[in-house]
């Protein structure tokens, strides 16, 4: 995208009119009014996706070996631990990360802070390919992922977590689509389901943040399923729902500062003013509330090893891996939260949000795998395993930049909304 | 007009949350407290007349039309075989598995069989959201693979490490786990394939009910033979296969940490609260907006106000 | 002087499948048979020509047979009941221990409040039980095929290899289970 930013000034297509006066047609603005050659020649010429096509290279094929000869041809295949890093990183990382929708929404259309708006729709979309990603790692790993629809009508389980979590992520999923898809109607120029969908915003993100606080802690409440496996330290009958949707929080919102910094470094060409004058002051409003979500976090943390007794375990070998994790993951970040938001230091909070984001991710990996069957022994994924992951993520890497490059997210259609 | 349309919405808002009310409120129903049936069946293991021989293995191949195995049944070298430093386990080509434990101070070695425990309330079964489980009158805990998605939560659930995965198949994945052959025998009231191949009468098969009378009495006419407990009487919340033995039962092998009460309870807490966020959290939040955005709309009232006096 | 797990196969045997036992007698080692044939169970293992005689000089009788040999039951358990009990005419084993123990008369049977010995054993078990932890205590032969040989039938069962079958037992599976 150098091409843009060496040869044009200005923002390219952000309005339905051609310099000449004419109108982009869809195909015009699908390859963001360049020819194929020009295209190919800006694709080519990015060393990012030179390591994407390795990805792809290896990992296309695993994949397809994963559907024609089962689970089992790229995993171990393990019995004893049912759940590998389709989920262990996939859902459970993924959908904490992808928490900045409800967040942002709620910001600003519940509690009215329109100073969030210019990075509202980066949020959305956040959450939007954070869960349609979790979905498709869940394709991955369920063994008959052919009857994904069977928990909503074909056979149903009310009585389960796990019937919760699907029901509260496939309508979440639905009510994230229609909150992005206004960007998408101003890009198409379909005005009329822009303005339905803004009549209705204030009921999708209620109905947003009731999905978002019972998946997000029904996902920690899949592990009160298995109170003899999961380390003592990383359990908690009680708080287990409560760990996982407050982690959720600083997650999501250290997620949208990554991304925008991404954005801004990287992207630049395609934010407009609004975005890059506001973004850093953004940045800041949002590590304060990481900072905040942290300390809650920090607290009930400790209340659930309180309130469990588990004492004891913090002298054990699991428990200096807990405190490091609690001091990595979470003290260290909210300090630089604390003091960068206090400084307006913003590249501090910056990197607070990317070790906040690695370390949720840490934190899921251990309730999931790590610290699950501590008594027994450490599954150790599979190459393949690994290397399928990481195909995910590139995927849902390619999808949010080609998103961002075309829709109105970082920057504001101009013309008639 | 601004105010009709938030209105609007928040109707909206409570509608999906209310239809998500009455799904959560069969929930609670659901998950009642569980006695188990008055005459389910059920196996008790005495650890201390098995002899190792397997029989009760190659019965539940043959029984259960399961993969040969790779060894033949009376070679002895498996109980030396470790995986990952643990001993064998049920996979996708076995129900059941003997395992030995020689035990330090004892002249003999115990062994002990492993199968599904077919609980009262199985952790399995409360954990599936696609209803695959379903446990019978008859005391078995059986599965559907019609219906099963494959998520693998119940292997997660299951405290006694029983559902395997058919992980070998692309096209037909399922669980595999003891179903304590239920459509060939159990609803015939015949006992099951490796009960009735034992020979040495280490698995004794009745009514549950009965079967705790029995190991009482066992323990009690029999003074120092035994621990003084019956492993599975209350184990996960009370289990349809039940173990006495002569060494502590850590020492052959079982996870005592296994808690005292079904594996559910630990689930209600989350449970409990999924109601309230239905109901309140609507309310709550179209308050915070109402709150939130009141300076706003005084502002633009003004604003009409001042247009309309001008 | 480990129990050798193959001591115990299952399905074999049948005791004193000819004894003739006259009511009201008493009975000693000299009116018992010089062999037995215990074919009763015989399925998976061939039938077991069981030297009676053998047995009878190294062991005394109540040592197997519970009761009514002449012998005195000295088990302070059984005597709490059995101390005065009149002599019976039932000395074979399966008059007493059932063939198809846990089968669905035995359960109804396991009803009736009054009965203490709810917990007999079947005839296969009753065998074993007898048999094996002496023949462990004694150094006597404990493996499966010590006692009985297997048939091949029992070679299919137990996915025995070699001569009779080369192809090990039913390896179907798979399909069978996607019902």
């Amino acid at each position: 995208m150098n091409a843009f930013i060496s040869n044009k000034q200005e923002i390219p297509i952000a309005s339905h009119v051609k310099p000449d006066g004419g109108a982009w047609s869809i195909k015009e603005k699908l390859w963001l009014g360049l020819s194929r050659d020009e295209y190919k020649a800006q694709f080519l010429r990015n060393p990012v996706n030179w390591a994407l096509i390795v990805i792809f290279a290896v990992g296309v094929p695993i994949i397809l070996q994963r559907y024609l000869f089962g689970l089992g041809s790229i995993t171990h295949a393990s019995n004893d631990y049912p759940w590998g890093l389709f989920l262990g990183f996939g859902l459970f990382g993924m959908v904490p990360l992808s928490a900045s929708g409800f967040l942002l929404g709620t910001t600003v259309e519940i509690f009215g802070r329109k100073d969030f708006v210019p990075i509202e729709r980066l949020a959305l979309l956040n959450g939007l390919l954070g869960y349609f990603f979790a979905v498709v790692y869940l394709e991955v790993d369920l063994g008959m992922p052919w009857r994904l629809y069977y928990p909503m009508f074909v056979s149903l389980g009310p009585a389960a977590v796990l019937f919760l979590v699907a029901w509260h992520v496939a309508t979440y999923l639905s009510v994230q689509v229609a909150e992005v898809s206004s960007a998408y109607f101003e890009w198409i120029g379909w005005l009329k389901g822009k303005r339905f969908i803004k009549s209705i915003a204030v009921g999708l993100t209620i109905s947003g943040i009731i999905l978002s606080t019972l998946h997000q802690g029904a996902l920690g409440a899949l592990f009160t399923y298995a109170p003899a496996k999961v380390h003592p330290l990383w359990f908690s009958a009680n708080f287990q729902w409560i760990h996982f949707f407050c982690s959720a929080i600083f997650a999501g919102l250290s997620m949208v500062i990554v991304a925008s910094a991404l954005c801004k470094k990287y992207m630049a060409w395609r934010c407009d003013r609004r975005f890059l004058d506001s973004v850093d002051e953004l940045t800041l409003g949002l590590g304060k509330g990481c900072a905040y979500a942290m300390i809650t976090y920090l607290v009930i943390k400790l209340v659930g090893v309180a309130h469990d007794n588990d004492w004891a375990h913090l002298l054990t070998g699991w428990g200096q891996y807990f405190l490091l994790e609690i001091g990595v993951a979470v003290v260290l970040p909210m300090f630089m939260f604390a003091v960068g938001v206090k400084n307006r230091l913003v590249g501090m909070v910056r990197w607070a949000a990317l070790i906040s984001v690695l370390g949720i991710v840490w934190n899921r990996l251990n309730t999931s795998m790590i610290c699950f069957n501590w008594q027994l022994y450490q599954e150790i994924p599979h190459w393949k395993e690994v290397w399928t992951t990481v195909t995910i993520f590139a995927l849902y890497f390619i999808v949010y930049r080609f998103i961002l490059y075309r829709l109105p997210i970082l920057y504001q259609w101009q013309g008639e909304k | 007009m601004n105010k009709l349309i938030n209105r609007r919405g928040f109707l909206q808002g409570s509608l999906v949350a209310s239809a998500a009310a009455t799904v959560s409120l069969a929930k609670k129903s659901e998950a009642a407290t569980f006695e188990g049936y008055p005459n389910a069946m059920g196996v008790l293991v005495d650890l201390s007349r098995c002899v190792g021989c397997r029989s009760c293995e190659a019965a539940c191949n043959k029984e259960q039309n399961l993969p040969a195995p790779a060894k033949p049944f009376n070679d002895f070298s498996v109980f030396d075989e470790m995986q990952h430093g643990q001993k064998r386990r049920t996979d996708e080509t076995r129900y059941t598995i003997v395992n030995r434990y020689d035990i330090p101070g004892r002249e003999h070695p115990l062994f002990r069989k492993i199968q599904c425990n077919h609980c009262q309330e199985p952790a399995c079964l409360t954990s599936c959201f696609v209803n695959a489980y379903t446990k019978t009158p008859e005391g078995a805990v059986i599965y559907d693979p019609d219906v099963c998605v494959g998520c693998r939560t119940c292997m997660v659930a299951c405290p006694f490490y029983i559902p395997t995965f058919r992980y070998s198949s692309a096209f037909h994945p399922r669980i595999m786990k003891c179903v304590f052959c239920y459509d060939t025998r159990l609803t015939k009231g015949l006992p099951p394939a490796c009960v009735e191949s034992c020979p040495q009468e280490a698995l004794t098969f009745g009514r549950r009910s009965d079967l705790l009378d029995m190991g009482k009495q066992r323990i009690r006419e029999n003074p120092g033979a035994y621990v003084d407990h019956i492993y599975g009487e209350h184990e996960a919340g009370g289990t349809a296969w039940m173990y006495i033995s002569p060494a502590p039962f850590e020492q052959a092998g079982f996870d005592v940490t296994v808690p005292k009460e079904p594996i559910l309870n630990y689930v209600k807490d989350f449970l409990s609260i999924v109601p309230m966020v239905l109901t309140i959290w609507p309310a709550l939040f179209a308050g915070f907006h109402l709150l939130a955005t009141r300076k706003d709309k005084m502002e633009q009232q003004k604003k009409n106000e001042n247009e309309g006096e001008v | 002087m480990t129990i050798n797990p193959k001591a115990v196969l299952a399905a074999a045997v049948l005791l004193l499948a000819g004894t003739l036992t006259t009511p009201g007698r008493a009975m000693d080692q000299l009116d018992a048979p010089e062999t037995v044939t215990i074919d009763a169970l015989a399925d998976l293992y061939k039938p077991v020509e069981f030297s009676h005689k053998r047995h009878a000089q190294l062991a005394r009788c109540k040592d197997c047979h519970h009761h009514t040999t002449g012998q005195q039951d000295m088990d302070p358990n059984c005597v709490r009941c059995h101390a005065q009990s009149p002599e019976t005419g039932r000395v074979s084993c399966q008059d007493c221990h059932i063939k198809k123990q846990f089968y669905p008369e035995q359960v109804i049977a396991g009803n009736n409040p009054n009965i203490y010995h709810i917990d007999k054993p079947g005839l296969k078990g009753a065998y074993h039980l007898n048999c094996v932890p002496c023949h462990i205590k004694k150094n006597a032969p404990s493996e499966c095929d010590s006692c009985h040989a297997l048939t091949d039938k029992g070679r299919d069962f137990f996915h025995v290899g070699g001569e009779k079958n080369g192809k090990a037992g039913p390896a179907k599976g798979k399909d069978e289970h996607a019902r």
